[in-house]
Protein backbone atom coordinates (compact mmCIF):
# COMPACT_ATOMS: atom_id res chain seq x y z
CA UNK A 1 0.00 0.00 0.00
CA UNK A 2 2.33 2.62 -0.97
CA UNK A 3 1.50 6.62 -1.68
CA UNK A 4 1.90 6.25 -5.30
CA UNK A 5 -0.74 4.16 -5.83
CA UNK A 6 -3.39 6.87 -4.79
CA UNK A 7 -2.66 9.07 -7.86
CA UNK A 8 -2.13 6.10 -10.60
CA UNK A 9 -4.18 7.61 -13.72
CA UNK A 10 -3.23 11.34 -13.34
CA UNK A 11 0.54 11.33 -12.10
CA UNK A 12 1.69 8.83 -14.96
CA UNK A 13 3.07 11.78 -16.93
CA UNK A 14 4.29 14.15 -13.90
CA UNK A 15 5.86 10.80 -11.51
CA UNK A 16 8.58 10.82 -14.82
CA UNK A 17 9.20 14.65 -14.28
CA UNK A 18 9.46 13.46 -10.60
CA UNK A 19 12.26 10.96 -11.05
CA UNK A 20 14.18 13.84 -13.34
CA UNK A 21 13.99 16.14 -11.04
CA UNK A 22 15.85 13.91 -8.74
CA UNK A 23 18.58 13.29 -10.55
CA UNK A 24 19.33 17.29 -11.42
CA UNK A 25 18.59 18.26 -7.90
CA UNK A 26 22.06 18.92 -6.34
CA UNK A 27 23.17 15.51 -3.93
CA UNK A 28 22.52 16.60 -0.29
CA UNK A 29 25.05 15.88 2.06
CA UNK A 30 24.68 17.42 5.52
CA UNK A 31 23.18 15.12 8.05
CA UNK A 32 19.72 16.82 8.87
CA UNK A 33 18.55 14.48 12.02
CA UNK A 34 21.88 14.09 13.94
CA UNK A 35 20.04 12.72 17.02
CA UNK A 36 18.01 10.05 15.34
CA UNK A 37 21.41 8.99 13.15
CA UNK A 38 23.31 8.95 16.40
CA UNK A 39 20.29 7.01 18.00
CA UNK A 40 20.00 4.30 14.96
CA UNK A 41 24.31 3.36 15.37
CA UNK A 42 24.36 3.92 19.12
CA UNK A 43 22.13 1.12 20.41
CA UNK A 44 23.16 -1.64 17.62
CA UNK A 45 26.45 -1.18 18.17
CA UNK A 46 26.60 -1.30 21.91
CA UNK A 47 24.26 -4.11 21.93
CA UNK A 48 27.30 -5.75 20.06
CA UNK A 49 30.14 -4.10 21.94
CA UNK A 50 28.43 -5.58 25.31
CA UNK A 51 27.86 -9.33 23.72
CA UNK A 52 31.78 -8.91 22.69
CA UNK A 53 32.83 -7.73 25.89
CA UNK A 54 30.78 -9.04 28.43
CA UNK A 55 32.87 -11.51 30.19
CA UNK A 56 35.58 -8.74 30.53
CA UNK A 57 33.54 -6.35 32.04
CA UNK A 58 30.65 -8.43 34.50
CA UNK A 59 31.03 -11.57 35.82
CA UNK A 60 27.05 -12.00 35.97
CA UNK A 61 25.57 -13.40 32.35
CA UNK A 62 22.32 -12.28 33.70
CA UNK A 63 23.20 -8.44 34.07
CA UNK A 64 25.01 -9.28 30.08
CA UNK A 65 21.98 -10.75 28.83
CA UNK A 66 19.04 -8.29 30.51
CA UNK A 67 21.15 -5.41 28.87
CA UNK A 68 21.25 -6.88 25.35
CA UNK A 69 18.00 -8.11 25.18
CA UNK A 70 17.04 -3.89 26.91
CA UNK A 71 19.39 -2.76 23.96
CA UNK A 72 17.98 -5.01 21.09
CA UNK A 73 14.61 -3.63 22.04
CA UNK A 74 15.53 -0.24 21.73
CA UNK A 75 16.99 -0.55 18.49
CA UNK A 76 14.15 -2.33 17.34
CA UNK A 77 11.68 0.07 18.20
CA UNK A 78 13.59 2.93 17.03
CA UNK A 79 14.52 1.58 13.77
CA UNK A 80 11.20 0.48 13.14
CA UNK A 81 9.23 3.69 14.46
CA UNK A 82 11.79 6.99 14.36
CA UNK A 83 14.77 6.66 12.31
CA UNK A 84 13.52 4.33 9.22
CA UNK A 85 10.93 7.71 9.12
CA UNK A 86 12.81 10.70 9.40
CA UNK A 87 16.32 9.37 7.71
CA UNK A 88 15.05 8.10 4.57
CA UNK A 89 11.15 8.34 4.40
CA UNK A 90 10.15 4.53 4.93
CA UNK A 91 8.26 2.69 7.39
CA UNK A 92 6.74 -0.89 7.42
CA UNK A 93 4.27 -2.43 9.75
CA UNK A 94 1.79 -5.00 9.77
CA UNK A 95 -1.97 -4.04 9.90
CA UNK A 96 -4.91 -6.32 10.76
CA UNK A 97 -8.73 -5.18 9.14
CA UNK A 98 -12.20 -6.15 10.58
CA UNK A 99 -11.91 -9.01 8.78
CA UNK A 100 -9.35 -10.07 10.81
CA UNK A 101 -6.84 -10.83 8.25
CA UNK A 102 -3.47 -9.24 8.86
CA UNK A 103 -1.75 -7.13 5.91
CA UNK A 104 1.95 -6.25 6.20
CA UNK A 105 2.17 -2.45 4.92
CA UNK A 106 5.37 -0.74 3.30
CA UNK A 107 5.02 3.03 3.17
CA UNK A 108 7.68 5.32 1.63
CA UNK A 109 7.40 8.88 0.84
CA UNK A 110 6.33 10.32 -2.20
CA UNK A 111 9.13 12.10 -3.83
CA UNK A 112 8.31 15.44 -2.86
CA UNK A 113 9.71 19.03 -4.10
CA UNK A 114 9.89 20.34 -0.62
CA UNK A 115 13.20 21.17 1.34
CA UNK A 116 12.51 19.45 4.49
CA UNK A 117 11.50 16.39 3.13
CA UNK A 118 14.42 15.15 0.93
CA UNK A 119 16.46 12.28 1.73
CA UNK A 120 19.92 13.42 2.30
CA UNK A 121 22.97 11.14 0.98
CA UNK A 122 25.07 11.36 4.48
CA UNK A 123 21.83 9.96 6.64
CA UNK A 124 21.18 7.46 3.92
CA UNK A 125 24.38 5.65 3.98
CA UNK A 126 24.62 5.67 7.41
CA UNK A 127 21.26 4.33 8.18
CA UNK A 128 21.92 1.45 5.20
CA UNK A 129 25.44 1.02 6.61
CA UNK A 130 23.83 0.07 10.16
CA UNK A 131 20.81 -1.82 8.83
CA UNK A 132 23.03 -4.20 7.06
CA UNK A 133 26.20 -4.62 8.85
CA UNK A 134 24.61 -5.29 12.11
CA UNK A 135 22.58 -8.56 11.16
CA UNK A 136 25.14 -9.98 9.73
CA UNK A 137 27.54 -9.41 12.40
CA UNK A 138 24.68 -11.09 14.47
CA UNK A 139 24.52 -14.24 12.18
CA UNK A 140 27.89 -14.42 11.97
CA UNK A 141 27.58 -14.67 16.24
CA UNK A 142 25.44 -17.26 16.16
CA UNK A 143 27.18 -19.41 13.86
CA UNK A 144 30.48 -18.80 16.65
CA UNK A 145 27.94 -19.65 19.84
CA UNK A 146 26.74 -22.54 17.72
CA UNK A 147 30.28 -24.15 16.74
CA UNK A 148 31.92 -23.28 19.64
CA UNK A 149 29.58 -24.76 22.00
CA UNK A 150 28.38 -21.41 24.05
CA UNK A 151 24.76 -22.62 23.63
CA UNK A 152 23.64 -20.31 26.81
CA UNK A 153 24.32 -17.61 24.65
CA UNK A 154 22.28 -18.86 21.59
CA UNK A 155 19.27 -17.40 23.21
CA UNK A 156 20.22 -13.66 22.69
CA UNK A 157 22.21 -14.06 19.80
CA UNK A 158 19.12 -15.61 18.01
CA UNK A 159 17.38 -12.93 19.28
CA UNK A 160 19.67 -10.49 17.40
CA UNK A 161 19.38 -12.18 14.47
CA UNK A 162 15.30 -12.25 14.49
CA UNK A 163 14.92 -8.82 15.30
CA UNK A 164 17.54 -6.89 13.31
CA UNK A 165 17.23 -9.09 10.20
CA UNK A 166 12.71 -8.01 10.69
CA UNK A 167 13.96 -4.75 10.43
CA UNK A 168 16.18 -5.17 7.27
CA UNK A 169 13.86 -7.32 5.62
CA UNK A 170 11.16 -4.64 6.29
CA UNK A 171 12.72 -1.77 4.85
CA UNK A 172 14.67 -3.74 2.08
CA UNK A 173 10.80 -4.44 0.64
CA UNK A 174 9.40 -0.66 1.73
CA UNK A 175 12.94 -0.43 -0.65
CA UNK A 176 12.19 -2.61 -3.48
CA UNK A 177 8.51 -1.96 -3.39
CA UNK A 178 8.50 1.32 -4.53
CA UNK A 179 10.99 1.36 -7.51
CA UNK A 180 9.42 -2.38 -8.52
CA UNK A 181 6.35 0.19 -8.65
CA UNK A 182 7.55 2.85 -10.77
CA UNK A 183 8.53 0.40 -13.09
CA UNK A 184 5.48 -1.33 -12.86
CA UNK A 185 3.21 1.65 -13.60
CA UNK A 186 5.66 2.62 -16.62
CA UNK A 187 5.25 -1.05 -18.26
CA UNK A 188 1.55 -0.86 -17.72
CA UNK A 189 1.14 2.36 -19.27
CA UNK A 190 3.17 1.47 -22.19
CA UNK A 191 1.53 -1.95 -22.29
CA UNK A 192 -2.03 -0.25 -21.89
CA UNK A 193 -1.10 2.09 -24.96
CA UNK A 194 0.29 -1.14 -26.74
CA UNK A 195 -3.08 -2.67 -26.59
CA UNK A 196 -4.72 0.53 -27.11
CA UNK A 197 -3.24 0.58 -30.14
CA UNK A 198 -3.68 -3.06 -30.80
CA UNK A 199 -7.43 -3.06 -30.61
CA UNK A 200 -7.66 0.25 -32.51
CA UNK A 201 -6.14 -1.82 -35.58
CA UNK A 202 -8.25 -4.87 -34.83
CA UNK A 203 -11.24 -2.88 -35.06
CA UNK A 204 -10.47 -0.93 -38.07
CA UNK A 205 -9.35 -4.36 -39.77
CA UNK B 1 -11.52 0.90 3.70
CA UNK B 2 -8.62 2.31 1.35
CA UNK B 3 -8.81 5.95 1.73
CA UNK B 4 -9.25 5.44 5.60
CA UNK B 5 -6.10 3.65 6.04
CA UNK B 6 -4.45 6.08 3.19
CA UNK B 7 -5.08 9.02 6.13
CA UNK B 8 -3.47 6.93 8.66
CA UNK B 9 -0.62 5.90 6.49
CA UNK B 10 0.60 9.85 5.20
CA UNK B 11 0.01 11.14 9.41
CA UNK B 12 2.01 8.79 10.94
CA UNK B 13 4.47 9.25 8.67
CA UNK B 14 5.63 12.74 9.86
CA UNK B 15 4.69 12.79 13.81
CA UNK B 16 7.17 13.44 16.17
CA UNK B 17 9.06 10.99 18.24
CA UNK B 18 7.19 11.92 21.37
CA UNK B 19 3.49 10.96 19.93
CA UNK B 20 5.38 7.68 18.45
CA UNK B 21 6.18 7.04 22.11
CA UNK B 22 3.31 7.94 23.24
CA UNK B 23 0.82 6.21 21.47
CA UNK B 24 2.89 2.29 22.02
CA UNK B 25 3.12 3.29 25.62
CA UNK B 26 -0.62 4.09 25.79
CA UNK B 27 -1.07 0.75 23.58
CA UNK B 28 0.50 -1.79 26.00
CA UNK B 29 -1.18 -0.12 29.13
CA UNK B 30 -4.62 -0.57 27.57
CA UNK B 31 -3.45 -4.39 27.04
CA UNK B 32 -2.23 -4.85 30.17
CA UNK B 33 -5.81 -3.41 31.54
CA UNK B 34 -7.62 -5.81 29.39
CA UNK B 35 -6.07 -8.70 31.02
CA UNK B 36 -6.35 -7.35 34.03
CA UNK B 37 -10.41 -7.16 33.49
CA UNK B 38 -11.14 -9.64 30.86
CA UNK B 39 -14.08 -8.69 28.34
CA UNK B 40 -14.68 -10.04 25.10
CA UNK B 41 -12.98 -7.47 22.71
CA UNK B 42 -12.05 -7.76 18.94
CA UNK B 43 -10.52 -3.91 18.71
CA UNK B 44 -8.18 -5.36 21.50
CA UNK B 45 -6.52 -8.32 18.99
CA UNK B 46 -6.15 -5.97 16.01
CA UNK B 47 -3.78 -3.91 17.23
CA UNK B 48 -1.18 -6.49 18.49
CA UNK B 49 2.54 -5.84 20.12
CA UNK B 50 5.51 -8.05 21.96
CA UNK B 51 6.44 -5.46 24.34
CA UNK B 52 4.02 -6.72 27.12
CA UNK B 53 4.99 -10.16 26.42
CA UNK B 54 8.90 -9.08 26.31
CA UNK B 55 8.79 -6.97 29.47
CA UNK B 56 6.65 -9.72 31.51
CA UNK B 57 9.14 -12.50 30.19
CA UNK B 58 12.52 -10.77 31.64
CA UNK B 59 10.62 -9.96 34.78
CA UNK B 60 9.66 -13.29 35.41
CA UNK B 61 12.90 -14.80 34.30
CA UNK B 62 14.54 -12.45 36.60
CA UNK B 63 12.13 -13.59 39.43
CA UNK B 64 12.90 -16.85 38.84
CA UNK B 65 16.50 -16.86 39.91
CA UNK B 66 18.24 -18.93 42.62
CA UNK B 67 20.97 -16.97 44.04
CA UNK B 68 23.53 -18.82 44.34
CA UNK B 69 26.86 -18.66 46.88
CA UNK B 70 28.54 -19.80 43.28
CA UNK B 71 29.05 -16.68 41.35
CA UNK B 72 30.63 -17.83 38.16
CA UNK B 73 27.62 -20.26 37.77
CA UNK B 74 24.78 -17.57 38.33
CA UNK B 75 21.41 -18.66 37.32
CA UNK B 76 22.73 -18.52 33.72
CA UNK B 77 20.91 -21.49 31.86
CA UNK B 78 17.55 -21.05 34.10
CA UNK B 79 17.10 -17.22 32.87
CA UNK B 80 17.33 -19.10 29.36
CA UNK B 81 15.38 -21.75 30.71
CA UNK B 82 12.18 -19.70 31.25
CA UNK B 83 12.85 -17.37 28.14
CA UNK B 84 12.63 -20.63 25.91
CA UNK B 85 10.13 -22.16 27.97
CA UNK B 86 7.88 -19.21 27.58
CA UNK B 87 8.46 -18.47 23.44
CA UNK B 88 8.79 -21.91 22.60
CA UNK B 89 5.97 -22.79 24.17
CA UNK B 90 3.73 -19.13 22.80
CA UNK B 91 4.96 -20.37 19.18
CA UNK B 92 3.61 -23.97 19.41
CA UNK B 93 0.12 -22.96 20.68
CA UNK B 94 -0.21 -20.47 17.98
CA UNK B 95 0.93 -23.32 15.47
CA UNK B 96 -1.57 -25.50 17.00
CA UNK B 97 -3.88 -23.24 16.79
CA UNK B 98 -3.36 -22.17 13.39
CA UNK B 99 -3.12 -25.81 11.76
CA UNK B 100 -6.99 -26.49 13.65
CA UNK B 101 -7.96 -23.94 11.26
CA UNK B 102 -8.35 -20.91 13.54
CA UNK B 103 -8.09 -17.70 11.51
CA UNK B 104 -6.10 -15.77 14.15
CA UNK B 105 -2.79 -14.30 12.96
CA UNK B 106 0.63 -15.57 14.30
CA UNK B 107 1.66 -12.38 15.39
CA UNK B 108 -2.07 -11.89 17.05
CA UNK B 109 -1.79 -15.45 19.08
CA UNK B 110 1.62 -14.94 19.94
CA UNK B 111 0.76 -11.23 21.28
CA UNK B 112 -2.10 -12.61 23.38
CA UNK B 113 -0.63 -15.40 25.33
CA UNK B 114 2.59 -13.16 26.02
CA UNK B 115 -0.10 -10.31 27.92
CA UNK B 116 -1.96 -13.35 29.64
CA UNK B 117 1.11 -14.44 31.52
CA UNK B 118 0.71 -10.78 33.57
CA UNK B 119 -1.49 -12.66 36.49
CA UNK B 120 1.16 -15.24 37.04
CA UNK B 121 3.88 -12.85 37.10
CA UNK B 122 2.18 -11.52 39.92
CA UNK B 123 1.93 -14.71 41.73
CA UNK B 124 5.96 -15.17 41.36
CA UNK B 125 6.13 -11.42 42.78
CA UNK B 126 3.35 -12.28 45.48
CA UNK B 127 5.49 -16.16 45.64
CA UNK B 128 8.65 -14.81 46.39
CA UNK B 129 7.66 -12.22 48.98
CA UNK B 130 5.76 -14.85 50.83
CA UNK B 131 9.04 -17.07 50.85
CA UNK B 132 10.43 -14.44 52.64
CA UNK B 133 8.80 -15.54 55.43
CA UNK B 134 9.22 -18.70 57.37
CA UNK B 135 9.03 -21.59 55.74
CA UNK B 136 6.43 -24.15 56.44
CA UNK B 137 2.80 -26.23 55.28
CA UNK B 138 0.63 -22.90 55.93
CA UNK B 139 3.23 -20.97 53.58
CA UNK B 140 3.14 -23.64 50.98
CA UNK B 141 -1.04 -23.45 50.75
CA UNK B 142 -0.70 -19.14 50.97
CA UNK B 143 1.68 -19.88 47.94
CA UNK B 144 -0.19 -22.67 46.00
CA UNK B 145 -4.05 -20.72 46.39
CA UNK B 146 -2.27 -17.16 45.15
CA UNK B 147 -0.60 -19.35 42.25
CA UNK B 148 -4.06 -21.18 41.50
CA UNK B 149 -6.05 -18.48 41.20
CA UNK B 150 -4.15 -16.57 39.22
CA UNK B 151 -3.67 -19.69 36.87
CA UNK B 152 -7.68 -19.44 36.98
CA UNK B 153 -7.18 -15.90 35.88
CA UNK B 154 -4.69 -16.08 32.60
CA UNK B 155 -6.63 -18.92 31.65
CA UNK B 156 -10.10 -17.06 31.69
CA UNK B 157 -8.22 -14.07 29.66
CA UNK B 158 -6.56 -16.41 27.55
CA UNK B 159 -9.94 -17.77 26.51
CA UNK B 160 -11.60 -14.59 26.25
CA UNK B 161 -9.51 -13.66 23.54
CA UNK B 162 -8.50 -16.95 21.37
CA UNK B 163 -11.72 -19.14 21.92
CA UNK B 164 -13.47 -17.30 19.21
CA UNK B 165 -11.18 -17.54 16.43
CA UNK B 166 -11.72 -20.94 16.66
CA UNK B 167 -14.38 -22.78 15.01
CA UNK B 168 -16.91 -24.66 17.31
CA UNK B 169 -16.27 -27.98 17.48
CA UNK B 170 -12.28 -27.68 17.93
CA UNK B 171 -12.51 -25.20 21.17
CA UNK B 172 -11.43 -27.78 23.30
CA UNK B 173 -8.50 -28.89 21.18
CA UNK B 174 -7.34 -25.15 20.97
CA UNK B 175 -7.66 -24.48 24.79
CA UNK B 176 -6.00 -27.32 26.15
CA UNK B 177 -2.25 -26.43 25.23
CA UNK B 178 -2.69 -23.16 26.69
CA UNK B 179 -4.33 -24.57 29.62
CA UNK B 180 -0.82 -27.15 29.80
CA UNK B 181 1.34 -24.18 29.03
CA UNK B 182 0.25 -22.35 31.85
CA UNK B 183 0.04 -25.02 34.11
CA UNK B 184 3.73 -25.59 33.46
CA UNK B 185 4.49 -21.70 34.48
CA UNK B 186 2.30 -22.26 37.13
CA UNK B 187 4.41 -25.52 38.49
CA UNK B 188 7.53 -23.19 37.67
CA UNK B 189 6.51 -20.80 40.25
CA UNK B 190 5.09 -23.03 42.61
CA UNK B 191 8.21 -25.27 42.74
CA UNK B 192 10.83 -22.09 42.95
CA UNK B 193 12.77 -21.86 46.21
CA UNK B 194 14.98 -19.40 46.90
CA UNK B 195 18.01 -21.56 47.61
Amino acid sequence: MLQQDSNDDTEDVSLFDAEEETTNRPKKSKIRHPVASFFHLFFRVSAIVVYLLCELFSSSFIACMVTIILLLSCDFWAVKNVTGRLMVGLRWWNHIDEDGKSHWVFESRKASAQESKTVSEAESRIFWLGLIACPVLWVIFAFSALFSFRVKWLAVVIMGVVLQGANLYGYIRCKVGSRKNLTNMATSYLGKQFLKQNTGDEQTS
Amino acid sequence: MRSHIREFDSSTLNESVQNTIMRDLKAVGKKFMHVLYPRKSNTLLRDWDLWGPLILCVTLALMLQRSSIDSEKDGGPQFAEVFVIVWFGAVTITLNSKLLGGNISFFQSLCVLGYCILPLTVAMLVCRLVLLAEPGPINFMVRLFVVIVMFAWSIVASTAFLADSQPPNRKALAIYPVFLFYFVISWMILTFTPQ
